[in-house]
């Protein structure tokens, strides 16, 4: 019998092995020079911060007092501040903090805005009338004054932080997640499921949730970015980790008092966070382009 | 439209109402013990206790967000029997409050051993101290007692020989423990609603009147910000978008990502360094000396609104440059084009008023982010706006002043948000005639 | 040839090519016509063969990374190609003028509709501002448009989708162009639309002896509009005739296939088949090195393998693309051995009287939020939009129940509502004698299992996140059908039954060709066995060539699993091709139910009878009565009163239509008309659609 387009074309596998998954997921990072780049910034930080103490022979609280606020030397890499601790040492142990606090409180906050936003926007009606405008009160919050107050009343610490990050950024993900879900709800393929006679959550987290993973993961890359600078933020106003941890915020802040003589604790971690911010900015928006672009 | 605009006031007014919830559950409801963080780890239970009651922090939550809310006055109105007056003490800046007494003369009491003892205010703002035992009232136990306004502007339940309590001394730290008096304690406050958000803990002033001025003058520097930014972002991105892919598109991305990439913290410092410490040129902090200053001494302002407009500046053009990259392709300027009409008109008239849509919706929600970066900004330069008020109480463990402070940043954010939702539905055709 | 004068415009050997990240893409390959002053030549081909890459590539306007690789344009003489911007932007909109599908995304929606027509005047011809102005007002009124001064200040979103087709075409008339050229037009626009269009556009090239080059995929359309006719498959132009020879005597064998796998109106399942076209469209960056159609061509020799045919002229004025054009005589075309399924059945069984889904005066509406103030607070009176209003019907075992209507007319509303996925606010809904007016959620599984649905769109009926193999099993593994270990042989034997291999186990979704995802939503449906299946639009996105296969498809698979289908569409052919019976709808009411032939023959209901007048039918020989509707369709928020017809119907009466519902008229066994006009009066019409040597529809 003669059907019309069957013969497959050339090329296309038959399965779908583990290897070639994973060449899918990673094929738009390859195809875009701009997520490459961003990648690169990234997995820079990552690398250093996991094999922090192969990289420096120094520990990030070791004072050598003849070293105090001297600059960059063979010695001191990137110089050393005023209690003579090695700034390499510091800003690289600073990076394991940052690497760990930023992708949690992430985490957290894509937990639970993904299922408040997923609730909201497949039940729609009272349920996500509620639920929005209570998250709408909290995103009315300058997420500045959020944290503040939030380790104000909390007190500081890595815990408080994370909470006091993941509140202020759920808003902002469930309302992109019901956004995604109102587009994705009234495709045909949900309204299949539902003719399956399948319970709501197994539409939202199966049927639903896998595709709007694509600006999810995107947002995400931004959220971290944006929460790398709120810890550091938080570190610089002296609310953020206790000292005396190895913390890019509070490094620049104790800097700060000797900039005059020594600019280079400022410098350092202030660039550490500009790259990785930009490291995670680039790679989001080589993803975005370039989901854009498979879609 | 008129619907519209009538939804987003109505959804303001509701947003605003949870907001104070949301400030008064985290600050007051929170596991953590107001009256603990306040007085540190080393005060006795009995201390704690009698702090905790003078605040007015035994009374159940729903009562202190009321207060927070609309105020106590009304309530210890009814409690003392006279009518509650808060005024401005001649010659001070001080508010104050005062009982009423049937003659119309201003009156509050004091305890000394077991007398009662009454200050009225004269006109020229002195005090005439008097005892006034006849007020004491005899209640069903048998003691003597009387409803009365203390100097502290709170509402006191004063009990003839009762137990003792514990005063901290001014600029905390000191106990004094006081014999015999007073029992129960209403602060009194006219509630946020009605422009008085309670009492400093640690200054023991208003909040309201310190507020006020600090609102100005974060006003003024984050007006200049925008003012000097807006522009320059919105023509900034918009070169860019039109000229997308090109070198000068990259150059002003990669510019403007780089800035808001960079904390503002770090900004800050750096621009101190360089105009400050190297060059010379301006100051790198800024010390008022009196309420004026902010406008007598405009170098004062060059590098915290620097700061500020770096900060901002990136993060508006590039969301200018992806609203008009996304406009220069969309089918109705492909019509444009092929309507045979020059590149110029094409740009200012179709393409324009399209591309600043987006921008604007997302600028005016970016003030949330603005008053992020005033927060960081004036507190580097310990510059008395706003957001150092907020910083600074945090760290004094001022409750009511953050409370206050921050129910006021929220309400500009919002407000200034229904502005923006007021301007884009001018702007969209589709929403004014919908 | 009666033009000796130099063409309006002159394409030759035209190539153009995109640079995508795998490669160069040669989208446009060797392309050549001419064009005369007044004529219009069509240019139809299916999706992806490169018709509007050609129209952009005309008035240089090609996608940032697209090119034109080789070959010249010549307007009126002067060669397009190498032009500076300038020169082009002045010959845009003024010379040469474009309309293409989209009206509203193409209408600026900041700009009142003045600015948008004026500026044009202003800009080419230095008119003052209140000249342009009465100008445009005077071409709206030549295209129909009702009100010109009001509309001139209205927006875009104020207009419906008829006025800004219109208005879209008046801008690109204003300068009175040498050359018009329309990319689908119409094609976003429902057929009543659609067919008023239509006949503007003819009546403005009276008007205007304005030269149109013609883009679209239909070919009823094409058959209409054209004067000359040039085919494309995938980038090259395979023939190229007048009107009447690519219709009646089409010599490419893909011409003759497609025209084969169209549906023509008055064919039914039992009277013809529609053979598709094997294989599929090859893609650009992988063509074979012969002749592009050697891999679905079924008279494909080894010459055609090594050598690329030439557009040759084989009669005069009759150019094809193929080796042995004259050695393939369409008269004796035969389906290749064992294709031609016994049509006898194929049709209704006599002996299925018992009906399976009874429909009575269901209503479905939908809330509408109202515009006043006080709405916001939930006050106010309610405003219901009546998608389905009152309607009754019934489906017989194993039958196909055909709903048609234009768009927003509640047959999609109606299939939901059917399955469960809207609830009624009131009616009866009976299916196999259960009761199923509560929503899915709340049905029996049993239930659930019997009812299921093909959707319309491709692209969004299987979920892209799952595998083939996943996604048909999961139905299994609901209803239980089959045990665990059974399960992935029961998916590739239901992959077989819709024509696909067991490689598609593993494939996802963007793997496949909307063709195959409609195969794979198939088997879907029918993996738990159910009794009915509800298919909406199943074949309106996809190409006539896939549409054929896929109707075939669900054909066999209707008598193998004895299946009751309702098919949704707006496509009168497609309904006539595969359906018993025929409920034709209109603003939530059926207006006309009955069998699928007494439907397209008289009596009719008046508006059937628009609906029929407005097919564009693929035979430039076919006599067609010319009824065009008046007005737009009202609103279902506020229906008018009595008929809901009696707006836009040219056979109203009088008061009787807009004071009282029409009354049920029997106009034959199992037919029956909603109308005030007397039987006798309706069974006066005359036949609609006469199709030369119409020797089987249409009765």
């Amino acid at each position: 019998m003669a059907t019309g387009e069957q013969a497959s074309p050339p090329g296309l596998a038959t399965r779908r092995s583990l290897g070639k998954r994973f060449r899918d997921a990673i094929a738009p990072i390859l195809a875009s020079k701009v997520a490459l780049v961003g990648l690169g910034l990234v997995s820079f930080w990552v690398v250093v911060a996991i094999f922090a103490p192969l990289i420096t022979p120094y520990g990030p609280l070791e004072h050598d007092l003849e070293a105090m606020n001297l600059g960059p030397s063979l010695e001191h890499l990137l110089g050393a501040d005023n209690l003579g601790r090695d700034l390499w040492a510091r800003l690289i142990y600073g990076a394991r903090t940052i690497l760990i606090l930023a992708p949690l409180s992430v985490f957290c906050a894509l937990a639970v805005g993904a299922t408040l936003g997923l609730i909201s926007g497949y039940f729609g009606g009272w349920t996500d009338e509620v639920v929005m405008r209570l998250l709408d009160a909290i995103m009315a919050f300058p997420a500045i004054l959020l944290y503040l107050i939030i380790i104000f009343a909390l007190g500081p610490s890595a815990t408080n932080v994370v909470i006091a990050i993941t509140i202020a950024g759920t808003p902002g993900i469930a309302r992109l997640v019901r956004s995604l879900t109102l587009d994705i709800r009234t495709r045909e393929y949900i309204a299949a499921a539902k003719l399956r006679g399948e319970n709501p959550f197994y539409i939202m987290f199966v049927e639903i949730l896998p595709n709007a993973r694509g600006p999810i993961i995107v947002d995400a890359m931004l959220r971290i970015g944006y929460a790398v600078i709120a810890i550091g933020t938080l570190g610089f106003l002296g609310v953020g980790l206790p000292p005396p941890a190895p913390d890019w915020g509070s490094m620049v802040a104790q800097g700060r008092i000797y900039i005059w003589i020594n600019p280079w604790p400022v410098l350092w971690p202030s660039l550490a966070i500009s790259s990785l911010v930009i490291g995670l900015n680039l790679f989001a928006d080589g993803l975005r382009e370039e989901t854009m672009r498979y879609q | 439209m008129a619907k519209f605009i009538v939804r987003r006031l109505l959804l303001m007014v509701l947003t605003m109402f949870l907001v104070t919830i949301i400030v008064f559950i985290i600050l007051e409801i929170t596991p953590g013990n107001i009256a603990r963080r306040i007085l540190g780890p080393f005060a006795t239970p009995e201390q704690e206790e009698s702090f905790r009651r003078q605040l007015g922090l035994d009374q159940p939550a729903y009562m202190r967000y009321l207060n927070f809310l609309i105020g106590s006055d009304w309530r210890a109105e009814r409690l003392v029997g006279m009518p509650l007056r808060r005024i401005k003490r001649p010659g001070t800046e001080f508010y104050e409050w005062w009982a009423t007494n049937k003659d119309d003369a201003l009156i509050r009491w004091k305890l000394e051993g077991e007398d009662l003892i009454a200050l009225r205010l004269q006109a020229n703002g002195t005090v005439v101290e008097s005892i006034d035992n006849d007020r004491w009232q005899t209640d069903e136990a048998g003691a003597s007692t009387f409803w009365g306004i203390d100097l502290h502007d709170r509402a006191v339940l004063w009990t003839r020989g009762g137990q003792g309590y514990w005063v901290r001394s001014k600029g905390g730290g000191w106990w004094v423990e006081k014999a015999g008096g007073p029992q129960k304690w209403i602060p009194l406050q006219k509630g946020i609603l009605r422009g008085d958000p309670g009492i400093s803990v640690q200054t023991g002033r208003p909040v309201a009147g310190t507020l006020f001025r600090r609102l100005q003058n974060s006003g003024i520097l984050a007006g200049l910000a925008f003012v000097i930014v807006m522009p320059l972002a919105l023509v900034l991105g918009l070169i860019a978008g039109l000229n997308e892919g090109k070198t000068l598109d990259r150059i002003l991305s990669i510019g403007g990502l780089a800035g808001t990439s960079t904390p503002s913290f770090a900004t800050g410092i750096f621009l101190v360094l360089i105009f400050a410490i190297w060059l010379r040129l301006v100051p790198g902090v800024t010390v008022f000396a009196s309420q004026r200053a902010i406008l007598e001494k405009p170098e004062m302002l060059v590098l915290p609104v620097l700061t500020l407009a770096l900060v901002e500046l990136g993060y508006v053009l590039r969301i200018t440059r992806a609203s008009m990259v996304e406009v220069m392709r969309s089918d109705y300027i492909r019509t444009a084009f092929l309507k045979g009409l020059p590149y110029w008109r094409i740009v200012f008239k179709h393409a324009l008023r399209n591309a600043l849509m987006a921008p604007i919706t997302v600028i005016m929600l970016h003030v949330n982010w603005l008053m992020g970066g005033l927060v960081v900004v004036e507190a580097i330069f310990g510059f008395p706006g706003l957001g150092n008020y907020i910083y600074k109480a945090g760290l004094w463990k001022d409750v009511f002043a953050v409370e206050a402070a921050a129910v006021v940043m929220v309400f500009l954010a919002v407000g200034t948000q229904l502005v923006a939702d007021i301007i884009y539905t001018f702007l969209n055709p589709r929403i004014r005639y919908a | 040839m009666e033009n000796i004068k130099t063409p309006v415009l002159k394409v030759e050997n035209l190539a153009i090519s995109y640079k995508m990240r795998r490669g160069e893409v040669p989208a446009v390959r060797d392309v050549s016509f001419e064009i005369h002053a007044g004529e219009t030549l069509g240019l139809v081909g299916e999706s992806g063969c490169g018709k509007s890459t050609v129209a952009f590539g005309i008035v240089n306007f090609l996608d940032r990374n697209g090119s034109i690789l080789n070959g010249s344009i010549l307007f009126q003489g002067q060669e397009l190609q190498g032009q500076s911007e300038e020169e082009l932007r002045r010959l845009r909109g003024n010379q040469i003028s474009m309309v293409y599908q989209d009206p509203l995304a193409s209408l600026n929606p900041c700009l009142r509709i003045g600015e948008q027509l004026s500026e044009v005047l202003i800009v080419h011809r230095g008119l003052s501002k209140e000249e342009a102005y009465e100008k445009c007002i005077e071409m709206l009124k030549g295209v129909y448009m009702p009100d010109p001064e009001a509309m001139m200040l209205r927006y875009p979103h104020q207009l419906s989708g008829g006025q800004q087709q219109r208005v879209v075409l008046a801008i690109a008339l204003l300068n009175n162009p040498a050359l018009l050229i329309m990319d689908e037009p119409t094609t976003a626009l429902d057929v009543t639309v659609e067919a008023g269009v239509l006949d503007l556009i003819a009546e403005l090239r009276r008007e205007f002896d304005t030269t149109i080059l013609y883009i679209s995929h239909n070919l009823g359309v094409i058959a209409y509009v054209s004067d000359k006719v040039s085919v494309m498959y995938t980038g090259e132009i395979v023939e190229q005739a007048s009107v009447e020879d690519i219709f009646l005597k089409p010599m490419h064998p893909y011409t003759q296939a497609l025209m084969r796998c169209v549906p023509k109106l008055g064919e039914s399942k039992e009277s013809s088949y529609l053979p598709p076209i094997p294989g599929r469209v090859p893609s650009p960056m992988n063509l074979p090195p012969g002749c592009i159609f050697v891999p679905r061509c079924q008279y494909a020799r080894q010459f055609c393998r090594q050598k690329h045919p030439e557009l040759r002229q084989v009669v005069p004025g009759h150019f094809i693309c193929c080796h042995f054009a004259e050695e393939i005589a369409e008269a004796e075309w035969q389906p290749p051995e064992g294709l031609v399924p016994d049509l006898t059945t194929r049709g209704r069984r006599e002996n299925a009287a018992e009906a399976i889904l009874e429909v009575e005066h269901v209503k479905t509406y939908y809330k509408q939020r109202g515009r006043s103030l006080i709405s916001l607070f939930g006050l106010g009176k309610k405003q219901y939009v009546k998608a389905v209003d009152d309607v009754s019907l019934e489906l017989p075992k194993g039958c196909t129940l055909g709903i048609v209507g234009e768009s927003g007319c509640g047959k999609s509303t109606l299939g939901k509502t059917i399955v469960g996925l809207e609830s009624p606010i009131s009616g009866k809904l009976k299916f196999l004698g259960f009761d199923i007016l509560a929503p899915v959620v709340k049905r029996d599984k049993r239930l659930v299992k019997e009812l299921q649905m093909i959707f319309q769109n491709p692209d969004s009926t299987l979920n892209p996140s799952f595998s083939v193999g996943y996604q048909i099993g999961r139905p299994l593994r609901r209803f239980g059908k089959v045990s665990h270990n059974q399960q992935r042989k029961e998916v590739i034997r239901l992959l077989n039954a819709v024509r696909l291999d067991a490689s598609y186990y593993n494939r996802l979704p963007r793997q496949l060709s909307g063709g195959e995802k409609q195969r794979v939503a198939l088997a879907r449906a029918i993996a738990a066995h159910p009794k009915l299946v509800i298919c909406d639009e199943p074949t309106s996105s996809l190409d006539v060539s896939v549409q054929a296969a896929i109707l075939n498809l669900l054909l066999d698979l209707q008598k193998e699993y004895d299946i009751a289908m309702i098919f949704i569409s707006h496509d009168l052919s497609v309904i006539r091709f595969f359906s018993d019976q025929v409920a034709v709808m209109y603003l939530g009411k059926v207006c006309e139910i009955g069998p699928a032939q007494a439907i397209y023959s008289p009596p009719y209901h008046p508006y059937t009878e628009a609906l029929l007048s407005a097919v564009p039918i693929a035979d430039p020989c076919a006599e067609q009565k010319r009824i065009r509707l008046g007005g737009m369709v009202p609103s279902a928020l506020n229906p008018p009163g009595g008929c809901y017809f009696h707006t836009r119907c040219p056979r109203k009466l009088g008061d009787i239509c807009e004071e009282q519902d029409p009354p049920r008229k029997i106009a034959g066994k199992e037919h029956y008309i909603y109308c005030h006009i007397p039987l006798e009066e309706l069974c006066k019409m005359g036949v609609v659609v006469t199709l030369p040597k119409d020797t089987k529809g249409n009765s």
